[in-house]
């Protein structure tokens, strides 16, 4: 499959990445920059998302109505989202509304008005989403083993605490976006129907002369408790697992992953099998992966009735430990057959591709192509799933459990 | 971008939507057969077939169908709602046919009772799911209120009771009658080889036996709630309340259905809407937002609405202030032109995908025999003006007469319903 990708770098350090995508009338773009939740300072957890949003409340001479009637009256789906790395401002639209959108986009990144008079508004839709979380169990299950998995602050919210939100101040905001808002370590993506060179010109125009500094590093620190119990008055029990597994950047995380998929990827997996089609113990069961740059987490999950919690937390603690050693040839091929299906078939979306070279392009400091992708799974065999294997069982795993009643692992989890 | 459409000789309807650039397939059996189709006996019994279906057929396995999927590199699902349950498969084009071959056998499938014990226990649990998170189940009673004896008022899920008291000769029965040509139809779009999918359709189909279909409109469509007033569940864990409030709208086959669409864009869209800049963006609600849902014969306008327990009622005072508001000193025209143009490019990205252009032309095709291309319905959409919005406006009050159903922690006092 013909595949045309670009990249340059801007004198001040933007990454600009592009892909062109045949057949399609839409473009993605997507700016993210280095300001996500992990420079959040210690006390001020939400800091980085309070500041994403209150930078969409006014920008240029525009204010907040006008920023969105702006993009809305272009047909633009956007979206602004925090990460723990990255704030990032993104838009779908048709590819002849995209000389007229990018001004709005430079204007949000190099001169957001901050205005005090939507602080307190945008500060209540942070506080108003963390109380929408309380009500989500599945959320909160997926962030109680981040937080204790990750050595911190890699685990901390990205959506924030409270406690901290209710304490912040638009000059922290102001603070927090001179520090980190910074052309240095930003990247855009674009995909779709696009005009690369128009498009590099445009970014140049409008962000080429816009100067930063570096922010210092994050220091990291340790890890929370290996078990933990969040009490939650429901009738179903929420079990999440992690342990650590490679990164995306090394190479043998495309081993993991296969094997992982194997573990709860598809229909077929064995959790999928053992757990819900046998037992018919839950409506949900999973296996995943979850990457930083230096470290990732692989990670299952699974709802389901109090009464029968500690059953299927005992069937999924056990398929982990058959895990090594069973992995069958045929078992890999579907991975491989799920694993290339899904890369052509992103290549149908501006935006799924805007997001995977981005991605990319972070962690591995390139764009893989489609090409060197379906290669890679294509090399991979029994042999280097099992040998990716050999860390199993986990010695740092984490559980979670959110419900009526805390679960035990037979055994104990290695402290 | 072409339409093609063939009509097997027992009745079954098989329809494509080819697009040249397209890099995948998406096939998939729309049975025109949901909540809205079943009996008190029988609650729950179309959600609980569609999963059934995927637990094998007299030659294969529910093991077997998921491998043969997950060995073509599917990414295969289900869904089933108050009228329609469909089954669908996005995959290479060159597996084509193997994802027609297993989806069209899947059609017959073997409802065995063991099976079928064992999927209650995740029936069960899906039910338990849902009634744990928002809107803690506001939205089915909602509609059950709205709607009184008309069956569009029976959740799809069904209940605990109406699960456990379900008998798999019940389940079969049922099959039997709503799994048959002149119900089913076989959709596909993106790169599709036509030929080919109309010989699998022949070869796999072509003896299903024709039962008539029935028309499944029912007289006499409510436009006003059967129950009004509001209604209350309380949940004294919620951290938010959950309000959602439906009231009549426009029906599918309505012409104003796409104004009425329009109309909740300019009032109540997710984000740029009146209810957003009044409600949501200075962090009163967590969400408030209007949206119209369109069945064959009846249309709803449902307003949601989540915030802090203690504002529910006056903030859905605001809202319903908002769309007197609205309808007495009318649009901006600046108004109607930002939501056209929303709208307009969800057409178009949602146009790019084959998966989500297969629900779209499915659908419109099981229920009213008609195809719309991407460029139709943008055709549609730049058409409306202003004085449809009023129209609708005038004509279908999104503040009219409605059920209410506000869940959350509830006042002192109150106990759980």
């Amino acid at each position: 499959m013909k595949q045309t990708l670009f990249s340059a770098t801007l004198d001040n350090g933007i990454t600009v990445l592009g892909e062109e995508l045949s057949g399609l009338e839409s473009v993605a773009v997507a700016f993210h920059a280095p300001a996500g939740a992990i420079h959040d300072p210690q006390g001020r957890c939400g800091l980085a998302t309070l500041a994403g949003e209150l930078c969409l409340r006014g920008a240029g001479d525009r204010d907040s109505r006008q920023v969105v009637e702006e993009l809305e009256g272009a047909g633009v789906q956007w979206s602004q989202a925090v990460s723990t790395t990255h704030t990032s401002f993104s838009g779908a639209m048709v590819a002849r509304q995209l000389p007229d959108v990018l001004p709005v986009y430079a204007d949000i990144l190099r001169r957001p008005r901050l205005p005090d008079d939507e602080f307190e508004g945008a500060r209540q839709m942070v506080l108003q989403n963390l109380a929408a979380i309380e009500d989500d169990p599945g959320h909160r299950t997926m962030a109680a083993l981040r937080r204790i998995h990750y050595p911190s602050p890699w685990g901390m919210p990205t959506e924030g605490l409270s406690a901290d939100v209710e304490q912040l101040t638009c000059a922290n905001v102001r603070g927090f976006l001179g520090r980190h808002l910074q052309p240095r370590g930003m990247i855009i993506a674009i995909a779709g129907r696009i005009d690369w060179q128009d498009f590099l010109d445009r970014i140049e125009r409008l962000l080429g002369d816009w100067q930063g500094t570096t922010a210092p590093a994050v220091a990291t620190g340790p890890r929370g408790p290996a078990m933990r119990h969040v009490p939650h008055d429901a009738q179903q029990t929420h079990i999440a697992l992690g342990w650590s597994v490679p990164p995306y950047r090394d190479d043998a995380s495309y081993d993991v992953t296969a094997a992982l998929s194997i573990l709860g990827g598809g229909p077929s997996s064995r959790l999928f099998t053992e757990v819900r089609e046998r037992r018919g113990l839950c409506y949900s069961v999973s296996a995943g992966y979850q990457t930083h740059r230096d470290f990732a987490m692989a990670l299952c999950y699974s709802g389901t009735t109090a009464e029968r919690a500690q059953e299927t937390l005992d069937v999924m603690l056990a398929e982990i430990d058959r895990l090594p050693g069973s992995i069958s040839v045929d078992e890999l091929e579907r991975v491989k057959a799920r694993a290339r299906s899904g890369l052509v078939m992103q290549q149908e979306s501006s935006a799924a591709r805007a997001g995977a070279i981005a991605r990319q392009w972070y962690h591995v400091g390139h764009v893989r192509t489609l090409a060197s992708e379906l290669d890679r799974y294509d090399r991979l065999d029994v042999a280097t799933v099992e040998a990716a294997l050999a860390a199993l069982p986990p010695r740092d795993l984490s559980v979670v459990s959110l419900g009526r009643e805390p679960l035990e692992v037979p055994g104990g989890v290695p402290a | 971008m072409a339409f093609l459409h063939e009509r097997l000789d027992n009745g079954l309807e098989v329809i494509a939507e080819t697009t040249e650039s397209a890099l995948s397939t998406s096939v998939g059996f729309f049975a025109m057969t949901g909540a809205r189709d079943e009996r008190d006996d029988l609650w729950g019994v179309s959600h609980f077939l569609e999963h059934m279906v995927f637990k094998g057929t007299a030659d294969l396995s529910g093991d077997d169908i998921n491998r043969r999927f997950d060995a073509m590199g599917a990414s295969v699902n289900a869904f089933t709602g108050e009228e329609d349950t469909v089954y669908y498969a996005a995959v290479l084009p060159r597996q084509q046919h193997e994802a027609v071959d297993l989806l069209a056998r899947m059609m017959r499938p073997a409802l065995r009772e063991e099976d079928f014990a064992t999927e209650k226990l995740v029936i069960l649990e899906e039910i338990r799911m849902y009634d744990d998170q928002p809107p803690f189940g506001a939205d089915d009673r909602c509609r059950a209120s709205f709607f009184g004896r008309h069956p569009l008022g029976r959740s799809v899920l069904g209940s605990t009771e109406s699960i456990q008291a379900l008998p798999v000769e019940a389940m079969r029965d049922y099959h039997r009658r709503r799994y048959a040509p002149g119900t089913v139809v076989l959709a596909a779009s993106g790169a599709v080889d036509f030929p080919a999918l109309v010989e699998s359709a022949r070869r796999l189909c072509g003896d299903w036996e024709p039962v008539p279909a029935g028309d499944r409109r029912v007289p006499g469509v409510p436009r006003a709630p059967a129950v009004g007033g509001v209604e209350r569940i309380v949940r004294p864990a919620a951290a938010l309340a959950y309000a959602v409030r439906m009231a009549a709208g426009p029906a599918e086959p309505d012409p104003d259905r796409y104004a009425a669409k329009l109309l909740a864009v300019v009032l109540g869209d997710s984000s740029g809407s009146r209810l957003y800049w009044a409600l949501v963006d200075p962090g009163d609600a967590e969400q408030a937002s209007l949206h119209h849902q369109d069945f064959l014969d009846a249309g709803l306008f449902v307003t949601q609405l989540s915030c802090d327990a203690a504002d529910a009622e006056s903030l859905l005072e605001r809202m319903l202030g908002i769309y007197a508001e609205a309808r007495n000193q009318g649009i901006d025209t600046r108004e109607v032109t930002q939501a056209r143009n929303k709208l307009a490019g969800r057409v178009v990205l949602g146009g790019e995908r084959p998966r989500r252009r297969l629900f779209d032309v499915g659908l419109e095709w099981s229920h009213s025999r008609t195809y719309r291309s991407v460029a139709d319905t943008l055709r549609i959409v730049e058409s409306l003006t202003l004085d449809d919005v009023q129209r609708v406006l005038s004509a279908w009050a999104p503040d009219g007469p409605a059920a209410t159903v506000l869940a959350g922690p509830g006042a002192e006092g109150e106990t759980s319903a």
